[in-house]
């Protein structure tokens, strides 16, 4: 629960800061204007920082135009979106049909978006009262499925990798420096590499009987995430210094609790990264899930692809938006609050200068 | 308490002594489920791949119902006399060349823009720049392809025909319009020329954050120093900066080159390699070969050939580059 909120006061934070960021270039502004009439700046000095944050602006804006248009077309269902009348679709035809679509008719949340209702069951066979859910005879939906894999993913990802990654970093044993070296040689290998043994994957897992296994699949990926996780998180508890462990020893602090109370609390940030990249690779990953999975089982990912490829030449762009936009929230939210995270954590510790 | 942990303490003193390697070594222990894992999803197929790639399978059910007969390395001799194979060869190469060039660029230019001294809000900037990094491939891809359409009024097609308005309304000479619509995804070079923005666009994110990073650790110091002795902007550049991010830019250019030599969602989305095969990335080619022309075999030949490309290639890296630094240090 802590966790729980402690993320909400990290969003919360971020979102003070924001709204309070237009407050800040007010004062920006009026301080350029004070130290242009007092003299201290030139015209010229303060016109140039005035350029060079529009070119900054300007520049931001043109990245992520593909964002800004997908979203506006989002907000388009029922109109054609490549017309005559320009890019963006007229914003007086906005509506939330598209939505509506993805939440009450596409398999995103529900098979074919019948909701159902919960239902008490007095005396049912699962205990004296049960809870069920009731109504929908199609059974639960992509949502489910995505989010099955990702528990799995993330569950044996950190199991493995947090313990590995302190090994690495702190321990000496049998082996290390070759199975590190081998972890660095597999780090971009990982996505594309699935794809490349997918011929494989799938007479393996056929042999198995593997396939349609939602348990499985999240393993793989798992698996997939793994050289590149641990390394990054290595060469992160590398920057701890060796010292404030032996501080605590020193202090009387078990083995256990050095781990508790200064190599996890410090290594937070690279926790953060890892999280999301672990989560992105069970979250996104659709190739290998479209071939070993049968539809019942798909995850939203593969039920994106089915959008985006219904018709060859005519992706239903309205509705693709908004269940992509729906696809990608989450991700969204937790990268947004782990921003600061995600670049210390990326900084990769000893590969600067 | 004392007494039951000196037992505990004694029993694993005794498990240690069975144990096969010393006791300083129980470090293992915590590496090795993630190595069996890797080694059973990860390595496993490969090897198994290379098994495949020795046979004639000609679809799944030939190779796991062994309906297929080992024939060596015919694949591969097959393979060096398909032009198909180098024409897929060639073009990944170019595509990871071409791509990595503009991909640096660009991403230290905008490095370089969100950190400068006089750009406000660079913060707020940084953080909507590399937003792209946390969206997932098959969305982007997709909303790149669509912006990228063939049609009359797909967005770039739109783009470029306000553009020639503007020209011709300023009487520009005729070379410097364009003949719209430009068929983005169905020309040899035009496709090319999608997959390379693509890709620059995927990969930048994350190069910026590695580049920027890198930048916040030069001390101000060193800038004030370089601009009191007189040093202009590119000078400083020069002999500040670039010093600076030389590490962390080939760094990154490693990472990513290699993520895109197996690039497959962004040729297989926008046009399945197409048009004609012409733009077929090796992983793309293996992988039709195998889904679309059911040659398992000729497949697995191919993308064994990609995979030892791909690890010769970061072993070359790993060694010269200085990738596994921490590695070393015992």
């Amino acid at each position: 629960m802590s966790v729980l909120r402690s993320f909400a006061a990290l969003v919360a934070a971020k979102l003070v800061a924001f709204a309070t960021a237009p407050k800040r270039f007010v004062v920006t502004v009026q301080r350029a204007i004070y130290d242009l009439r007092t003299g201290k700046r030139t015209p010229w000095d303060v016109s140039k920082s005035v350029l060079m944050t529009l070119f900054g602006f300007a520049m931001v804006l043109v990245l992520l135009f593909p964002l800004f248009w997908i979203f506006t077309a989002s907000l388009a269902e029922g109109t054609r979106l490549f017309t005559t009348s320009g890019i963006f679709p007229d914003p007086s035809t906005y509506n939330l049909g598209a939505y509506r679509w993805v939440v009450f008719e596409s398999d995103f949340f529900f098979v074919d978006g019948d909701w159902g209702y919960p239902q008490l069951v007095l005396g049912g066979s699962g205990g004296l009262v049960s809870f069920r859910w009731a109504g929908t005879e199609t059974g639960p939906g992509a949502v489910f499925n995505s989010l099955y894999i990702v528990s799995v993913t993330l569950a044996a990802g950190f199991g493995m990798i947090v313990p590995a990654a302190y090994a690495f970093s702190r321990r000496k044993f049998v082996g290390r420096k070759r199975i590190l070296y081998g972890y660095v040689l597999f780090t971009q290998i990982g996505a594309g590499l699935s794809i490349a043994t997918l011929v494989a994957l799938y007479s393996l897992f056929s042999s198995y009987g593997l396939t349609n296994n939602l348990f499985v699949l999240g393993l793989f990926y798992a698996a997939s995430a793994i050289p590149f996780n641990t390394w990054l998180l290595k060469t992160y508890m590398d920057n701890i210094p060796v010292s404030y462990e032996e501080a605590a020893m020193v202090d009387g602090a078990s083995f256990l609790d050095t781990i508790r109370e200064v190599i996890l609390p410090l290594t937070k940030p690279g926790l953060a990264v890892v999280l999301i990249f672990v989560w992105l690779a069970g979250w996104n990953e659709f190739i290998i899930a479209q071939t070993l999975l049968r539809p019942e089982n798909y995850p939203l990912s593969v039920e994106l692809y089915n959008i985006a490829t219904e018709g060859r030449f005519s992706t239903p762009w309205t509705r693709f938006a908004a269940f992509a936009n729906l696809f990608a929230l989450p991700v969204a939210i937790v990268y947004f609050a782990a921003q600061r995270s995600v670049e210390d954590g990326l900084s990769f510790g000893g590969m600067e200068g | 308490m004392a007494s039951s942990q000196l037992d505990a303490g004694d029993g694993l003193s005794r498990l240690r002594s069975a144990l096969p390697f010393s006791g300083r070594d129980w470090g293992l222990l915590l590496v090795i489920p993630g190595v069996v894992l890797f080694s059973s999803f990860m390595l496993y197929p490969i090897v198994y791949l290379f098994y495949i790639s020795l046979t004639d399978a000609t679809f799944a059910g030939s190779v796991i119902g062994g309906g297929a007969e080992l024939i060596g390395l015919e694949n591969y001799v097959q393979l060096l006399g398909d032009p198909q194979f180098w024409s897929s060869m060639s073009t990944t190469w170019l595509f990871v060349a071409v791509s990595l060039v503009v991909k640096v660029f660009v991403a230290v230019g905008i490095a370089l823009l969100l950190n400068h001294a006089r750009v406000v809000g660079k913060r707020y900037m940084r953080a909507a720049v590399i937003v792209p990094l946390g969206f997932p491939g098959i969305f982007t891809i997709t909303v790149w392809r669509g912006m990228f359409s063939d049609a009359r009024f797909g967005v770039f097609n739109t783009l470029l025909g306000r553009y020639n308005d503007v020209m011709s309304s300023l009487s520009a000479p005729q070379v410097l319009l364009f003949d719209v619509p430009i068929g983005f995804l169905s020309g040899r070079w035009e496709a090319f020329f999608a997959y390379v923005t693509t890709e620059v666009w995927l990969a930048y994110p994350f190069m910026v954050i590695i580049i920027v990073s890198a930048l916040q650790d030069v001390p101000k110091s060193l800038h004030e120093a370089a601009m009191v002795d007189g040093a202009g902007w590119l000078q400083r550049f020069r002999t500040v900066t670039l010093p600076a991010i030389k590490g962390p830019v080939l760094f990154a250019s490693i990472l990513t080159a290699a993520t895109s030599f197996q690039q497959f969602l962004i040729p297989w989305v926008f046009n399945q390699g197409g048009p004609a095969r012409k733009n077929e990335l090796i992983i793309v080619y293996g992988y039709r070969e195998a889904i679309s022309f059911n040659e398992f075999g000729l497949s697995a030949a191919i993308l064994i050939v990609a995979i030892a490309f791909v690890g010769l290639f970061m072993l070359v890296a790993v060694r010269y580059g200085g990738l596994a630094e921490g590695v070393g240090e015992e």
